[in-house]
């Protein structure tokens, strides 16, 4: 029998835990109309996998070099509240006001970048310091009312609101999420990029004395997290119709646990852009699934902790005894 | 000729002219013996957290559960205290469950990171809103205040004119310092930080080791919140919010490095200091606390990448040196 290789193990392991995930919840919350397992609300549970999936593409190709970014749900907020002043005060084409988000976003990502690569700054607390940079400037920017006290701006424009809706329930955003997904995959895995990237992960000397330029490649990898950010909030106040201060509060674990439950590891040069979406999937469905018990919201926070660290275990566990095994094969083939 | 060691006074100076800059722009508030005591209050909470979680930064881990740790320790206390009848003996019975309660907080986290080789930034992560949960369902999602004078003693007295936390901060910091520096335990958490591997090789219970570390920074956070319940004299779900980042930060600004095996005690205090400071002179500024993680986050910038450029500087002129001697030689 031909074996599996690790990769393709890796990635049945990360549907099973979802399927599991979604049949333990049908039992739990149960299905039919309005319940957990509806056609209404799985898509619901897909459509809200699609920011933290879309985001997730540049997440992973940040953990891949062994980094990570905290800064992504407070520049998702500052990326917002641009968006909104724009629309606010000026009379700026639809397209344009996008673009201006679309470049702060960048902006966000370039400057993660520069702290990261060129001041070298630890990745951990550079982006826990740009976090709140963003954080401040979006309440900065924020729009008041006439007593000065910051209001939720409304975004009614009418190509912003299509943005919001799709063809019938087949969202935009899970379009743009499929696209994106596509293409960091591609990037990843077909271009001399991608292979930087996981070079520079596995090993920053060897990286390094094989010619890649490392700085380089990490700065661009906070780059294109930027743009994904970027994506994700347009796509996010489109959906909610409005920007506030409080965009993406908590947000930025979303992608990282996305990407770990998806197998990437956070010790870098292992893991894809799929794994991670699989992982945004996983997230999502348990959200859902735990509000669909109807419990109290401080339970719903235990339940939660509690399923992340089941799943963490067994993902270990496993991995732990794959190793071994390969270990063991290698120690007979030697033999032989 | 020698030449003059900026890394060894650069702390200190970033302080002083922190002080000065302070005392220039904000004379009268700021050098008040009034607000001294202020400074020294938000320190000393942040200070003693961080005598224990220097523990788990030594050995490369990371605690992103301290803020909701603090918050269900905080509500731990002040629940038994409720329950037992609001006397002194109740108190003390609060006191020392919320610690239990954080120590076992910190056994758990070493035991699930230790056993199964996960990283410490997911397990603290699932606890975070585990410790959440329990703090709201403890307290019915409401405040829960407690004015017993027992137990706002903890946080108000003073003694010699100086708020009781500040010498929980103090005793802390000797503490944690003997520990690292004058016990064998001490020495083997900055091996197991320097290189786990070499250190199991050589005999070192790294399992042990790491636990340890863990549970110490539990009982600090234990202790945090206790006396961030007393000072406030009031316990929630929201309870110390914010003190995960602040707490990191201080053990970073202090050079603490995150990746394990190097920090020591008198610098996360620096740290704490600063940190402090920095809440502190923002405040009279009258900067609002929306606006204020713009300056935190530039200077917690500008101080790491300071450190990370002399740190790359020394490590340039020490490669200069071991070359030219080579070449003498």
């Amino acid at each position: 029998m031909k074996r599996l290789s690790q990769t393709a193990m890796r990635r049945l392991i990360s549907i099973g835990m979802l399927l599991v995930l979604v049949a333990l919840f049908t039992i739990l919350a149960g299905f039919g109309q309005g319940k957990f397992f509806s056609s209404a609300n799985l898509i619901e549970v897909v459509r809200d996998a699609s920011v933290p999936a879309i985001i997730g593409v540049g997440v992973t190709f940040v953990i891949i070099t062994s980094g990570i970014d905290l800064s992504t749900g407070s520049a998702m907020a500052l990326v917002g509240m641009t968006m909104a002043n724009i629309y606010e005060y000026t009379l700026l084409p639809f397209k344009v006001m996008v673009l201006i988000g679309i470049l702060v976003g960048l902006a966000c990502g370039l400057f993660n970048g520069i702290v990261i690569a060129k001041l070298h700054v630890p990745e951990f607390i550079g982006t826990l310091a740009t976090m709140s940079i963003y954080r401040a400037l979006t309440y900065i920017i924020a729009i008041k009312d006439a007593n000065g006290v910051i209001k939720s701006q409304p975004m009614t424009h009418s190509q912003y609101v299509w943005l919001g809706t799709g063809v019938g329930k087949f969202y935009y955003v899970i379009m743009a999420m499929i696209v994106i997904v596509l293409i960091g995959q591609i990037v990843l895995k077909y271009t001399r990029y991608g292979t930087n990237l996981y070079s520079v992960g596995a090993s920053r000397k060897a990286a390094t004395l094989s010619g890649i330029n490392v700085e380089m490649t990490q700065l661009i990898a906070y780059v294109i997290t930027g743009f994904t950010v970027a994506v994700g909030a347009v796509f996010t106040t489109a959906r909610l119709q409005s920007a506030t201060t409080a965009i993406g509060t908590d947000f930025e674990f979303n992608p990282i646990a996305a990407a770990v439950v998806g197998g990437v590891a956070l010790s870098g040069g292992s893991g894809d852009v799929i794994g991670t979406t699989i992982g945004a999937l996983f997230m999502a469905t348990l959200e859902n699934g735990v509000r669909k018990l109807d419990m109290n919201t401080s339970y719903q926070y235990v339940i939660k902790g509690i399923i992340i660290i089941a799943v963490v275990i067994f993902d270990a566990t496993y991995k732990a005894r794959m190793d071994k095994k390969a270990k063991e094969q290698g120690a007979k083939e030697g033999l032989e | 000729m020698k030449e003059f060691n900026w890394s060894k006074y650069s702390k200190p100076l970033i302080l002083v002219a922190f002080v000065v800059i302070l005392s220039i722009l904000r004379p009268k508030a700021f050098l008040s013996l009034n607000n001294f005591s202020n400074v020294l209050w938000s320190v000393s909470v942040i200070g003693i957290m961080v005598c224990g979680t220097i523990f788990v930064f030594l050995i490369g881990g990371i605690d992103l559960s301290i803020a909701t740790l603090c918050a269900f320790t905080a509500v731990v206390v002040v629940e038994i205290t409720h329950l037992l009848g609001d006397t002194p003996v109740a108190v003390c019975v609060g006191v020392v469950a919320a610690l239990a309660v954080g120590a076992l907080a910190g056994a758990v986290h070493g035991l699930i990171i230790t056993t199964f080789h996960i990283p410490a930034f997911l397990v603290t992560f699932a606890t975070q809103s585990i410790f959440l949960g329990l703090a709201m369902v403890l307290t019915n999602n409401k405040i829960v205040s407690c004015t017993v004078p027992a137990f706002t003693a903890i946080g108000a007295m003073k003694i010699l004119g100086f708020p009781l936390p500040v010498y929980f901060m103090l005793v802390m910091a000797v503490i944690s310092w003997f520990i690292l520096r004058k016990t064998v335990y001490g020495r083997y958490v900055y091996a197991v930080g320097g290189n786990s591997m070499a250190s199991a090789i050589s005999g070192i219970h790294v399992k042990g080791v790491s636990i340890g570390c863990y549970v110490l920074s539990g009982l600090t956070t234990a202790l945090g919140g206790i006396v961030l319940a007393s000072m406030t004299q009031q316990a929630s779900s929201s309870t110390g919010s914010g003190y995960t980042n602040d707490v990191i930060t201080a053990g970073v600004i202090g050079g603490v490095s995150l990746l394990g095996g190097e920090g020591t005690v008198p610098g996360a205090i620096f740290g704490a200091v600063l940190m402090g400071l920095l809440n502190n002179g923002l405040n009279l500024m009258s900067v609002p606390s929306t606006h204020a993680g713009l300056v935190k986050g530039l200077v917690i910038i500008v101080a790491v990448a300071f450190d990370a450029m002399q740190h790359a500087d020394q490590s340039k002129k020490k490669a200069r040196k071991v070359k030219k001697r080579g070449e003498s030689v």
